[in-house]
């Protein structure tokens, strides 16, 4: 309206005029006549850069196989599915699909099963000392998803783990020795033994909250140590209390004796994940899950006794870690004084947090990095405690929560850069972007949204002084080419925010008011200005709309 | 009752090692929500920088002891601009800082075996070898020394911290860590402070501990691991606190030791602070609802 010099006036006359036509300008000035179709060419020439949108789908599927889609397996006698299968349809070919929506099973599977085949594909000549790892590394592992239940699900922080494992090691291998128990006995003492311990060490549990406890279990974990150093029943002298009965029978072949420990500590590290599984996957875990840190009293308004829950969850891993105990004595027929060491905790702490805290695969896979950093490269020396030392100040650094937290941590990173590419894109009111269009399964709103886009770009260029005066004379009736395009798009509008013309004294008072859009909810007022005639509050609610077209 | 005025004596010297640490890590924890267990590191670090000063520099008793409070000023901003710095704004702060000095001081011990080997060092006494007797007690000279360095350093750190700039800026963040960061107090710049003061204290415990008993690569874990007891039940965060319960465990350990056998003494001095712990969760002088939010 300001470049109103530039352009070339032009005057246009009423076609109607010439039969006497009611209503509308007989002849006013006009701007010069635009080619509507321009902006249209103009917006599908090509204009680099273009940038790839959309997703990939690395994501196998399979086939549906049709009316067999009903009969999975099951796991007997529950009515849960092998694998959480969900069937989808292709969105190009409309093909039915079975997607696996959670493939962990699979991979649990299949890394199992390598190490339960492990003893019969290892080379000869490192099958001594990586079958001897791989028992070490299964007691590890039972102890740290034990901890893992502590930390992850009852979110206690307890750093006493090894303390009760070694105790109930202590204590057990003791008996065995003066009163003669046979192996079998171990672990079930070895459970009572744990749950005294877990009873005296979850009191203060009760009280004390997060770090507090952490710092007090590293204590209680000292006390045990120079407790057992310095008491002469358990050997203060030798290292260590050795000479359990253990389940290895000295007249077997070394190998055997080595297969054997190996697949005890196998079967070991199943039972803890199926303890795992039924602790932190039913109705307890749930629990706790609904009590985080710092939720506890959201918990606690809907009905959850979580501090029952946690205390209950303490127990149970404390009796596995009793348990434990029990078995690493009968394993290696006693204990060594190093379980209750400082640096058996940071070597635990590395553990979990390498993996992930509260997660059992996370547990897993830490332990066995550690394992075999720790047990089986044992020529690179001290250096070894440097290298493990450097991965967890790598994991502290730069993950979010170990190295099962990568998936989701590189997932939001992505999103993140995406976001921050696409909103470098933005226009305002725009059209669809292109990474939005890929994920909108209607297109015709796509193409509605860009030739509205063409459409308000085009009429902008429309508006000028000329129209508005045009308008102002005569709201009604036949106008120029250009306002009678303005118009048309105005009407066409969509209802919500659409505005209206409300009479409050027939010829006297007007407003002007906008429509809610919505059926039943009464249209606002949006502004107070009163009219005198209905045609200045035409032209009121003229202007607000093409206000609104230039702000757009 | 010479016995028992003798091993309190003996009591207070070790609390007033121990109890420099402990404000330490209570300094550490309310000011920058850190719980710092590299402190065994830091003071092995400071042990083996007062010996190394002694070897090479200079053997004078007051300087070695200088060059060892220099030395966990290092250690512990090496600490800080190791793990602190850049962790201070990550999610799970407390627990990814936790982790990561207990990285560090893994890292460290090991560089410190491999660089030092695993035979015990000892640093010259710095106090002499005189001795006091007063109402029938001898005082030796070095037990007076390290009761008086280490009440000397105390107070000049809480001087400090009542009077100087530095000081209030790390009031401020043991009050409320956001609303000093809104006031413009920098979160690293505190930090680095804070670790430098408080490894200079547990510089000076190293040097003191170390010509009583000995040094080797791990030896800072017992102080370590007595110092956060002390802060523990003295209340995390409260300096008195942490004097009081240094105090209390410091008498624990002598009457222990007197009645039932230097065996008993942490199994008392545990029973004391798990008592005194559920009695008050936040211990002796800490504040009962509010817990610092990192």
């Amino acid at each position: 309206m300001s470049d109103i010099k530039t352009k070339k006036r032009k005057t246009w006359k009423n076609p109607l005029a010439v039969w006497g036509a009611k209503g509308g300008n007989h002849e006013v000035p006009t701007p010069e006549w635009k080619n509507p179709h321009q902006i249209w060419r103009d917006t599908k020439a090509f204009k680099v850069p273009t940038t790839k949108i959309g997703r990939f789908h690395y994501e196998y599927k399979s086939s549906n196989h049709g009316e067999k889609i009903w009969n999975r397996l099951r796991w007997w006698p529950t009515r849960r599915t092998i694998l959480w299968t969900q069937g989808v349809y292709n969105r190009k070919s409309l093909k039915p699909e079975k997607i696996r929506k959670d493939k962990r099973p699979i991979f649990w599977f299949l890394s199992l099963l390598a190490l339960a085949i492990m003893p019969f594909i290892l080379p000869d000549g490192y099958k001594n000392s990586l079958l001897t790892a791989g028992g070490i590394f299964g007691i590890y592992a039972s102890i740290n998803l034990c901890w893992t239940l502590v930390i992850g699900t009852a979110g206690i922080f307890s750093l006493a783990t090894y303390a009760i494992v070694g105790m109930s090691a202590f204590l057990t291998t003791w008996l065995s020795i003066n009163l003669g128990l046979p192996w079998w006995m171990l672990p079930m003492i070895g459970m009572f033994v744990g749950l005294a311990f877990g009873v005296i060490i979850a009191l203060p549990a009760l009280r004390l909250d997060g770090f507090y406890y952490g710092l007090l279990t590293l204590g209680l974990n000292e006390l045990c140590r120079v407790f057992i150093t310095t008491s002469h029943a358990f050997g203060a002298a030798s290292g260590g209390l050795y000479g359990a009965d253990t389940f290895v029978n000295d007249n077997w072949e070394p190998m055997t004796q080595t297969i054997v420990q190996y697949y005890s500590g196998f079967a070991l590290l199943i039972a803890a994940l199926f303890l795992f599984r039924f602790v932190d996957g039913k109705r307890i875990g749930r629990i706790l899950k609904l009590a985080p840190e710092k939720k506890e009293a959201f918990a606690e308004a809907s009905g959850v006794n979580y501090k029952r829950a946690r205390v209950t969850v303490f127990l149970i891993s404390s009796i596995a870690l009793g348990f434990i105990g029990g078995f690493y004595a009968a394993y290696y027929r006693g204990s060594a004084f190093d379980i209750f060491s400082f640096h058996t905790v940071i070597m635990g702490l590395a553990m979990i947090t390498i993996g992930g805290i509260g997660r059992a695969d996370g547990a897993v896979a830490g332990t066995l990095i550690i394992v075999v950093l720790d047990r089986v490269l044992v020529e690179l020396g001290p250096y070894r405690y440097i290298i493990i030392g450097l991965i967890m100040m790598f994991t502290i650094l730069f993950l979010k929560n170990g190295l099962f937290g990568i998936r989701k941590q590189f997932r939001d990173w992505r999103d993140k850069k995406k976001g921050e590419a696409r909103s470098s894109r933005l226009e305002r009111g725009g059209e669809m972007l292109p990474e939005q269009a890929t994920e909108i399964d209607n297109k015709d709103e796509i193409y509605r949204k860009r030739y509205d886009k063409m459409q308000r770009e085009f009429l902008k260029t429309l508006i000028c002084d000329e129209i508005i005066e045009e308008h102002k004379q005569k709201p009604l009736g036949q106008h120029s080419e250009a306002l009678e395009r303005v118009c048309y798009y105005f009407r066409r509008g969509a209802m919500n925010d659409k505005y209206v013309v409300k009479c409050e004294v027939p010829f006297k008072k007007y407003k002007i008011m906008a429509l809610s859009g919505v059926r039943g909810r009464s249209p606002r007022l949006v502004e107070d200005k009163i009219y005198d005639t209905v045609e200045a509050a035409y032209h009121g609610l003229f202007l607000r709309r093409i206000q609104d077209l230039m702000e757009a | 009752m010479n016995d028992i005025i003798f091993l309190i004596i003996n009591g207070i010297t070790v609390a007033s090692i121990y109890g420099l640490i402990a404000v330490a890590v209570s300094i550490t924890w309310s000011a920058l929500g850190l719980l710092n267990l590299s402190y065994g590191f830091i003071f092995s670090f400071a042990g083996y920088g007062a010996w190394l000063a002694e070897r090479h520099i200079y053997g004078e008793p007051i300087f070695v002891m200088f060059m060892g409070i220099a030395a966990g000023i290092i250690g512990g901003i090496m600490v800080c601009l190791i793990v602190f710095i850049p962790v201070h704004d990550k999610p799970n702060f407390t627990i990814r800082g936790m982790i990561g000095t207990l990285a560090v001081s893994l890292i460290g011990g090991q560089i410190l075996l491999q660089n030092f080997g695993p035979k015990a060092k000892l640093l010259p006494e710095f106090f002499g070898y005189g001795k006091i007797k007063i109402l029938d007690v001898t005082l030796t000279a070095d037990k007076i020394g390290i009761i008086c360095s280490s009440i000397l350093m105390l107070t000049i750190v809480v001087k400090w911290m009542k009077s100087s700039r530095r000081g209030l800026e790390i009031r401020a963040m043991m009050m409320n860590p956001h609303a000093a960061s809104i006031v413009g107090i920098g979160v690293r710049k505190t930090g680095i402070y804070v670790m430098a003061v408080t490894g200079a204290m547990t510089g000076l415990s190293a040097a003191l501990l170390s010509q009583t008993y000995y040094l080797s690569p791990f030896s800072g874990l017992t102080p370590m691991i007595k110092g956060v007891s002390i802060a523990l039940m003295g209340g995390l965060g409260s300096v008195r606190g942490a004097v009081i319960a240094a105090i209390i465990l410091g008498f624990n350990e002598a009457l222990t030791t007197k009645f039932l056998g230097g065996r008993y003494v942490l199994m008392t001095q545990f029973a004391l602070i798990i008592i005194v712990l559920i009695i008050r969760p936040r211990g002796i002088a800490g504040i009962l609802d509010k817990a610092r939010e990192a």
